[in-house]
């Protein structure tokens, strides 16, 4: 009840507790409890944003897969007329080489015909004529029987 | 030294339990009465504790009351460590039992004092309002010790008076109010300067021709915020511990079934004094911490002409 020096101490007590929160308790933990404040609101906002990406990322991949579909469909469409085509030629090359050959062939057996015939002709004409001159070994003007031999050539070329 | 209480009058036990333990000078030639009824007559000027009502006042204003300033300093200081440990072990991730309360605290704080510190910015403000309240609640919470828990061993080890409610103590709550009615002066002048600060408790409420009578008023008003402050906390613990050691006083547990009886009614009516004295203890030292943090607001309120 009575005042006395206590007072004094008690002020003095109070002044420094005062001065040791303001310096060493308060600031640290305010601005521990501020940095986790911002911690957590950052982690929403990523968490957040980082779920926007991921959509994101899926609507790209699909476009991404679409394109490469659709791609793959060119390629295959280009690549199965193409071959068509290569098929077509080739084919039509081959009929052509086929003509050719089978012409070549023809003109070559038409040849051999012609010759042989030619041939067969002037070997028949002779050994005829050697057959001739043995059957008829008397003296015969070539020319009177000449008209006989054309005319029995003229029978064979028939 | 008598033995304790045990041989005392109700109205010497309330005496004794309402005496700090005082430690000043007693001046040469003082007559000390000892406890057999002799007495010793001191050569020299004497530092040392007051035995007695009569030698507290002998020794006047230069006294200290060792029992407020032992408790009050280490209640203080406890609560620094804890809030400092906290603050050093601070984790963002993983925080302790320790760092939630602690956080709760410092939370409550800040809210109230950004509620109602408004005028301007102060990074002292928060910290002394937690100060204030967490000092005041822990020594305001001694008074729910059993009255005689710590006294009465002490005594038997020698200490003749014990208060172990430094709230209980005048001295404590006016240095408190003292420490806050500086703080309020001089943000007061800081924030309206020293013509601005005169203005304020001049020209007001009633206009310059009246100007005695508004620095009557404003110079009441100015001290009444101090007084209010210290007889608010002083009165309402004083009185609290009053009813304790009344409640105490009253039971003598003899061995008889009225005594028994009385024990038993005096401990239930302590009890309940106890758990209602739980709200005035928190109220009190909120209302300490309020009003503190309403007299900065005051003080940094720029001077308006009316």
């Amino acid at each position: 009840m009575n005042l006395n020096a206590t007072l004094i101490g008690q002020m003095i007590a109070f002044g420094l507790f005062v001065w040791f929160c303001w310096k060493f308790v308060w600031p640290p933990l305010l601005a521990a409890m501020e940095e986790r404040a911002n911690k957590i609101e950052q982690g929403l906002k990523d968490s957040e944003e980082s779920a926007k990406k991921i959509i994101l990322a899926e609507e790209q991949s699909e476009k991404l897969i679409k394109d490469a579909k659709s791609e793959a469909k060119k390629i295959i469409d280009t690549a199965k007329s193409q071959s068509e085509k290569v098929i077509e030629e080739s084919k039509a090359k081959a009929s052509e080489e086929k003509d050719r050959i089978i012409n070549s062939a023809q003109t070559e057996i038409d040849k051999e015909v012609v010759n042989a015939r030619k041939t067969l002709e002037k070997e028949f004409a002779s050994s005829v004529m050697s057959a001739v001159k043995k059957i008829i070994s008397k003296d015969v003007s070539e020319n009177e029987h000449k008209e006989v031999v054309q005319k029995s050539l003229d029978d064979f070329r028939k | 030294m008598a033995a304790p209480s045990s041989e005392r009058t109700f109205q010497e036990y309330l005496e004794h339990h309402l005496q700090n333990l005082v430690y000043g000078k007693l001046p040469e030639g003082y007559e000390r009465k000892l406890a057999d009824g002799s007495t010793t007559v001191l050569e020299n000027d004497t530092w040392t504790i007051a035995k007695g009502k009569a030698e507290v006042a002998e020794m006047g204003f230069w006294a200290f009351h060792i029992d407020t300033l032992f408790f009050s300093l280490l209640l203080g200081g406890a609560f620094l460590f804890v809030f400092a440990r906290a603050a050093r072990s601070f984790s963002l991730t993983k925080p302790s039992k320790l760092q939630l309360f602690v956080e709760l605290l410092i939370d409550f704080i800040n809210d109230t004092v950004k509620s109602t510190f408004k005028t301007a910015k102060n990074s002292l403000i928060a910290p002394m309002a937690l100060t204030i309240f967490s000092w005041v609640l822990l020594m305001n919470l001694m008074d729910l010790v059993p009255v005689d828990l710590i006294p009465y061993p002490a005594e038997l080890l020698g200490v003749p008076y014990l208060k172990v409610v430094p709230t209980t103590d005048l001295n404590l709550t006016a240095s408190l109010a003292l420490s806050v009615f500086i703080l309020y002066l001089f943000f007061s002048i800081r924030s309206k300067g020293f013509i601005g600060f005169i203005k304020s408790i001049t020209l007001h409420p009633f206009g310059p021709w009246m100007l005695p009578a508004n620095l009557f008023v404003e110079v009441i008003d100015m001290l009444a915020k101090p007084l209010s402050l210290a007889l608010r906390l002083y009165g309402n613990l004083y009185a609290g511990e009053m009813i304790f050691l009344l409640i105490a006083g009253m039971v003598a547990w003899q061995l008889t079934f009225s005594g028994i009886m009385i024990g038993i009614f005096g401990t239930i009516l302590s009890l309940v004094w106890a758990i209602f004295h739980i709200l005035i203890v928190v109220l009190q030292a909120f209302i300490f911490m309020m009003l503190t943090v309403v007299y900065m607001n005051m003080a940094h309120e720029k001077f308006e002409q009316h």
